[in-house]
């Protein structure tokens, strides 16, 4: 099995299909929290939408996560005066069913079941407002950080990554976060992908995954990132800074050592392919020196 | 009058054996009756490959008796083709006549469970997971006798079959009577040694038992000698 293959059946392992339950219990909570919204501003014209992962097609079996934007047309003020307000009015609403925690621009709800969902699955859902009739940029609220207004555009982000090419490297260095527990944003993650391998697309998937991180490795201290949607207005360097730099080098100078001395394997662990044929092996292995015994039933 | 009590070393080294090997099963007893239940590991090379639920219940006669086995987690579907009796539970683990090469009379019990039963249910396993049995099967009832006592004999001749099988069920065999080879020669000047040696080892309850089933399928119990052959070892 070449490198490429080995990444694709991983990735293959990690996609949720439209009718996983996983996929269902998903759309299941998107409806729920969209309902509760919906419920509490019945006068508002609300756009809600999902944001994360799905709508990107990033998304891993191994860990996801529901996103939702929540944006009020703009000039509309029945959920809200100020973008504090529609944020707060939201989080009330939101906590008629749900522990909410304000986590940055968004809302982050507790209390559905974890356990019928990945890892550290979570729900967020950030609520806007529409800066005009046209309904593509919008103003966050920012419930920490000095500026408490930040402007953005959700197509800005979702093109900038399905339009990327690189959606199979970003799912591969999405799971190389979970497994080495890195605790970096999904959004910086993915942009600094995107910057890291912008000219290296035509590469094999495996010399992508290298390539980032070799560049992790000896140049994050140079690594910057920029908001595609709002490259001067959105300073993202507190999401890089560079303690996470530090925290990213080791284990992507670890991964290559393991490539490098143990294969490709090594990173990801066996693909369900290999785990079926070592299974098949094992069992035939102990069927050998097992007694040959052969049942027998008595009564035909 | 149970061996439990007849002989309470052998209860004792049985059950530490047992208990040492499968940390998971109990020795119990109830209406003097031994049991031995909990989870049986289908084990190798120091991996667990699989386990399942199991209740043994030892014979009164143990260690001479084979255990009854029921797999108590209702994960085995109770299908004749998974070699579990529908009304009881219980498990076809090895044909008596066959004990001899798989758990000789008074083997310690732990080597039945490392024997006979750790195949039977390695084999389970494998049928789940899509392979064949690792070892063939035997036909059910009569047939599967039959099959035995043709490999066994080298002979598809029922008649020769149940006379072989009358004198190992016989108190006693003699040399003047006739062989059951048909050669029409006697018994001391033809297959005297291998009938003694048979006798050996398959018990007379056994024989009888297989005799009478014989006799009563009848031409129903010869088949195919292509049907059911015994099969190689797992191939993956
Ligand atoms: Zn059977
Ligand atoms: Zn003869």
């Amino acid at each position: 099995m070449t490198a490429d293959e080995y990444l694709y059946d991983i990735l293959a392992s990690q996609t949720l299909g439209d009718d996983s339950d996983e996929v269902k219990t998903l759309q299941r909570h998107r409806a729920d929290v969209e309902k509760l919204i919906r419920d509490n501003f019945k006068d508002t014209a609300l756009t809600v939408r999902y944001a994360g992962s799905k709508a990107k097609g990033t998304m891993n079996k191994e860990s996801y996560d529901l996103d939702i934007i929540s944006y009020v047309s703009s000039g509309d003020n029945t959920a809200g005066e100020s973008l504090e307000d529609i944020y707060d009015n939201h989080k009330k609403a939101l906590a008629k069913e749900y522990t909410v925690e304000p986590k940055g621009s968004a809302l982050r709800l507790k209390g559905c079941n974890p356990e019928d969902l990945g890892v550290d699955f979570h729900i967020d859902v950030v609520p806007g407002r529409f800066t005009d009739e046209t309904q593509t940029d919008a103003y966050l609220y920012q419930s920490d950080g000095d500026k408490k207004r930040l402007k953005t555009n959700l197509d800005v982000h979702l093109d900038h990554v399905r339009d990327s090419c690189l959606i199979d490297a970003i799912r591969v260095a999405k799971l190389w976060r979970v497994r080495n527990r890195l605790p970096i944003r999904t959004f910086v993650l993915e942009l600094a992908v995107i910057k890291l391998l912008t000219d290296k697309k035509k590469k094999n998937l495996s010399a992508q995954m290298e390539h980032f991180w070799t560049q992790l490795r000896d140049n994050s201290a140079n690594l910057t990132v920029q908001d595609p949607a709002n490259p001067n207005g959105n300073d993202l360097s507190k999401c890089l800074d560079d303690n996470l730099k530090s925290q990213l080098a080791a284990p992507a100078k670890h991964t290559l050592e393991q490539i490098d001395s143990s294969g490709w394997e090594a990173v990801f662990g066996k693909t369900e392919k290999q785990e079926k044929a070592a299974r098949v092996e094992i069992l035939r292995r102990a069927a050998a020196a097992a007694t040959p015994s052969r049942p027998w039933l008595p009564k035909a | 009058m149970t061996w439990q009590h007849d002989d309470p070393v052998l209860y004792e080294k049985e059950k530490a054996e047992v208990e040492a090997h499968f940390p998971e099963l109990r020795f119990v007893v109830e209406n003097s009756l031994v049991y031995v239940r909990g989870n049986f590991a289908v084990m190798f090379e120091e991996q667990v490959l699989d386990h399942y639920s199991v209740e043994l219940q030892l014979p009164r006669n143990h260690p001479t008796g084979l255990p009854v086995v029921r797999e108590t987690g209702g994960r085995i579907p109770r299908q004749t083709d998974r070699h579990i009796i529908a009304a009881d539970g219980t498990a076809c683990v090895l044909l008596p006549d066959e004990r001899w090469r798989l758990w000789p009379v008074g083997s310690p019990l732990l080597e039945y469970l490392t024997g006979p039963l750790h195949s039977f249910f390695l084999g389970q396993t494998m049928v789940e997971e899509g392979h064949s049995w690792p070892f063939g099967q035997w036909a059910h009832g009569a047939k599967g006798v039959f099959q035995f006592y043709r490999e066994m004999l080298k002979t598809s001749d029922l008649r020769v079959m149940t006379t072989y099988l009358d004198y190992l069920a016989a108190k006693k065999v003699k040399g003047h009577w006739l062989c059951p080879c048909k050669s029409g020669k006697k018994l001391r000047d033809c297959h005297f040694d291998q009938v003694k040696d048979l006798r050996e080892k398959i018990s007379r309850k056994d024989a009888e038992k297989s005799f009478t089933t014989l006799k009563a399928a009848g031409t129903s119990a010869i088949e195919d000698p292509e049907a059911n052959p015994p099969a190689p070892i797992f191939q993956s």
